[in-house]
């Protein structure tokens, strides 16, 4: 469920849902595919900009609610899927939107996904995976890869400033992941092909549940190993006879030894959401309780 | 203290302790003569300490009935109740002169001491007697389940001992058990009169300490702390909750689990406390009244989140029933020690409340105010309270509801959402209108990030320094209107020699300890702090101007109150400091006093 504009004759251009304030990207970076990406999506659901919030944590991408013209919540490293999930608890008429990097969704808020699977708020979680850190400057991340060795791809572990000897630690495999959390919707988006990953987000957005969408968002400035033509070269489509309803496919999908498949790869559609639940049980047990008759059980 | 040779003959003060294994019915017991002076009208006041283990280690469950206010469980034991040999050696001292010793006799023998009065009581064998008394009229599988009356052959036994009725223990045995059974009922009754009758036997014609029923007009609440601060939290308009369980905070999590949704609210049981502050703040973004509570090891990791409701602008409570020890410590005693946690816990500095809770009976109307205060300032508020004050069962009168005021947030009026609304528009209290998510117009990003009136970032330092004094500008505004009101007063008027300063759950020893000095004599007066931070510095010189000298009683290791004093006055205050994990006694606060004032007769304490 989505909190629309009343009709589809008040749908906005993806250039309404553009906030005032200019991007503070570096030129080339992938997240600017995303945004655009995300304004056209937002339009192509007709969300409402007042009943939309997007929540984010700490990271170049984090800086991403102040760029669109919905509420925003731009909060501390690594805890926008709990603040999130506060929100739409509290407001489930809302649209909540999460958005974040790797090393905010993967590493410090880490601990936080499994427990938005299990939970399953209706949440669009996007990812924006640079395969570093980007905001503090080049370290190494949860994503930084070690390459698919059928790839051939070169990739200098030693490039990171915090492996100057090389990359001791093997990377988070996050569609593996969420796939094995029984997250309700996994995708995986790249921001070169921005008609294809607004498409995906679309469906994440109106999927009625907790959807991870995970997007290669190359890094100009501190990645030059995992760019935007490595990416080209190592992605293809999910094929069009995938069945992402079965959890096998979606694993021999996620574990693909020949590139990364693009495309939704996991759903889970009618797994119980805690927002559905809180509600049901409100209206089972609500309207009746009154503070006279709870300070009088004491007495 | 007790006050026996200054009340009247049916004046009621009687201080009982229960020692026995943990899990093992102490606590049972304890709460069923709970029940049973509350419904003779008299004013009970509990102390409970608890092992740290799950099951095992000894429980000591301290209560005090008295006819008049009762403001401490009781500085001196008329009856110990000893269930086992371990308990009686941990918690065996500290008995009046002529108490008596009520002990298990199934289970050991205490050594004789000619100022002690010891009553055996083969507690178990008697229950088991009672319990083959029925064995026949039972299937094998009920029978099996069903355990020996022991709790029920004290309870006979105590109550004989205290001169009360068994009548109303008989109707509470059939209320109780009647869904057991008629053989279950009259085991139960059975073995309350045996406990009796055993007792009765031994005590042949020496006196007893005598409870005497109490008259009521009203009803009064039987409640702990834990309970109050969840019910203030629900009347103050608490919407949603989120916690992760620590003790002794978990069961307010429970509480509100079981009560939030009927009153069309949410409670989630987050994976940490990171996660459970960042729901709330995301909740109060969304325009809920929100609570987390915690513990000391639980607010150390929230501390990054209290900060960002602070510079976002976000109402918040953060409720921390305190505990004994750093780390793991004392997770089941008492303590004040986050004092300095609540007031000086963030990086940097972002506008921040803190109150504490003082007694079972305030803690309603300062989590409301915990409540009124996020609400009409958009800032996050600690609410301390302890692990003594959220275990102790207390009778209180029933909050009066129509003295409850609740606040409400300001949010932005039909025209400034038309117009260029602002966010954080610098106003002359800080206060700005706060945009709820679906207001059109209302549109703004809610940030951490140093940030101009709109919300957008912004990092010159005129805008830097600007923000910042708006923002804390809201506290001095808070100062002003609510510290003269945050503040309570007990002792005498005018000048004294001896001002007593203290906050949070020893009110009601600190209380006794100055009445009992003021009926030595001594010029004593007593100012209770509810409100910590902003530091209520107009209410407490007042004070001290007319105070020689000024004591700062505290369950801290290194004087936090004292500390927080001297930095935000001039004053000279006395610490006395304690940090064990057992609360004061009101001797002990009432051996400073006397000391101090002997010290600072003629000489100006400030």
């Amino acid at each position: 469920m989505t909190a629309n504009l009343a009709t589809s004759a008040d749908r906005l251009a993806p250039r309404d849902y553009k906030s005032n304030l200019p991007p503070i990207w570096c030129p080339g970076c992938g997240d600017f595919g995303v945004l655009s990406s995300l304004f056209k999506a937002l339009s192509e659901c007709n969300l409402d900009p007042s009943r939309t919030v997007i929540v984010s944590g700490i990271g170049c991408s984090s800086r991403l609610p102040g760029f669109v013209a919905t509420y925003g919540f731009h909060g501390v490293h690594g805890r926008a899927l709990p603040t999130a999930t506060g929100i739409k608890c509290a407001r489930p008429d809302l649209n909540v939107i999460v958005v974040g990097g790797d090393g905010d969704g993967y590493s410090i808020g880490g601990g936080h996904v499994p427990h938005a699977a299990r939970r399953n708020p209706d949440i669009t979680y996007l990812v924006m995976n640079n395969n570093t850190y980007g905001l503090t400057k080049g370290q190494v991340s949860p994503t930084s890869m070690v390459p698919l060795a059928s790839l051939g791809a070169k990739i200098d572990p030693k490039r990171w400033k915090t492996t100057p000897f090389g990359n001791t630690e093997d990377a988070i495999n996050p569609v593996a992941q969420a796939i094995a959390l029984d997250c309700s919707f996994v995708a995986r988006g790249f921001s070169y092909k921005p008609n294809q990953l607004a498409e995906i987000l679309g469906e994440a957005i109106r999927h009625r549940g907790f959807s991870l969408v995970d997007v290669f968002s190359p890094c100009p400035t501190f990645n030059q190993d995992q760019t935007d033509e490595f990416y080209r070269r190592n992605t293809y489509d999910v094929p069009a006879d995938h069945d992402p309803t079965d959890r096998v496919q979606a694993f021999a999908l996620a574990f693909s030894d020949h590139g990364y498949p693009i495309g939704v790869i996991y759903k889970h559609p009618q797994k119980p959401n805690i927002v559905d639940e809180q509600e049901a049980l409100r209206r089972r047990l609500g309207g009746h309780a009154t503070l006279d008759e709870l300070i009088r059980r004491f007495a | 203290m007790t006050e026996a040779s200054e009340t009247p003959a049916r004046a009621t003060d009687v201080v009982i302790r229960l020692v026995g294994e943990s899990g093992e019915g102490t606590v049972t017991l304890g709460d069923v003569m709970v029940e049973m002076f509350t419904q003779m009208g008299l004013d009970i006041y509990t102390f409970q300490t608890f092992p740290a283990e799950i099951k095992g280690g000894t429980v000591m469950y301290q209560l005090r009935a008295r006819s008049a206010v009762n403001l401490s469980p009781g500085d001196s034991v008329g009856i110990l109740v000893a269930l086992n040999d371990e308990g009686f050696s941990l918690f065996g001292s500290g008995l009046s002169a002529d108490a008596i010793l009520l002990y298990n006799s199934d289970e050991f023998t205490p050594p004789p001491d000619p100022s002690r009065r010891d009553i055996a009581l083969p507690i178990t064998s008697l229950a088991r007697t009672q319990k083959e008394a029925i064995r026949h009229e039972l299937s094998g599988e009920i029978l099996k389940r069903l355990p020996a009356p022991v709790n029920t052959v004290g309870l006979g036994a105590l109550l004989f001992l205290v001169g009360a009725d068994l009548e109303p223990a008989e109707a509470y045995l059939s209320r109780v058990f009647g869904r057991k059974g008629e053989p279950v009922v009259r085991m139960n009754v059975a073995a309350l009169r045996s406990g009796a009758d055993h007792v009765a036997k031994q005590v042949g014609d020496c006196p007893l300490p005598r409870v005497h029923a109490v008259p009521h007009e009203s009803r009064r609440m039987m409640v702990t702390g834990n309970q109050m601060l969840s019910i203030g939290a629900i009347a103050a308009g608490l919407r949603f909750y989120a916690g992760y369980p620590i003790t002794p905070a978990s069961e307010i999590m429970e509480f509100l689990a079981k009560e939030l949704p009927a009153f069309g609210g949410t409670m989630i049981q987050a994976e940490d406390e990171i996660a459970a502050i960042s729901m709330c703040l995301g909740a109060s973004y969304a325009g809920s009244k929100c609570m987390t509570a915690t513990s000391g090891p639980g607010l150390s990791l929230m501390v990054e989140q209290l900060n960002l409701a602070g510079q976002a602008e976000i109402p918040l409570v953060v409720a921390d029933v305190q505990r004994g020890g750093a780390s793991t410590g004392l997770p089941t005693k008492t303590s004040q020690g986050d004092l300095n946690l609540a007031v000086y816990g963030m990086h940097n500095e972002s506008p921040r409340a803190v109150l504490a809770c003082s007694s079972v009976e305030d803690t309603f109307w300062t989590t409301v105010e915990a409540f009124n205060l996020a609400e009409e300032y958009q800032c996050p508020v600690v609410l301390l309270s302890d692990q003594s004050l959220a275990t102790r069962r207390s009778t209180v009168p029933p909050p009066d509801l129509a003295k409850l005021t609740v606040s409400e947030r300001l949010q932005p009026t039909a025209d400034e959402l038309r117009s260029g609304y602002r966010r954080y528009r610098d106003t002359p209290d800080g206060v700005s209108p706060m945009a709820i998510p679906g207001a059109r117009g209302g549109i703004y990003t809610s940030t951490g990030i140093e940030h101009d009136e709109t919300g957008d970032p912004g990092y010159t330092a005129e805008l830097a320094a600007r923000m910042k004094a708006k923002r804390f500008r809201k506290m001095d505004a808070l100062r002003d209107k609510h510290a003269a009101r945050l503040v309570r007063l007990w002792g005498d008027p005018g000048e004294v020699d001896v001002g007593i300063i203290a906050f949070g759950s020893t009110e009601g020893v600190v209380r006794e300890a100055t009445e009992h000095a003021q009926a030595h004599g001594i010029r004593v007066a007593h100012l209770h702090l509810r409100l910590l931070a902003p530091f209520p510095k107009a209410p407490v010189e007042e004070f001290a101007a007319r105070c020689r000298a000024l004591l700062v009683p505290e369950l801290t290791w290194s004087g936090q109150l004292a500390n927080w004093i001297r930095v935000n006055t001039d004053l000279r205050v006395v610490p006395f400091h304690k940090d064990d994990g057992l609360p004061f006694l009101a001797r002990e606060v009432f051996e400073r006093i006397l000391a101090l004032r002997d010290d600072c007769t003629g000489s100006n304490g400030r």
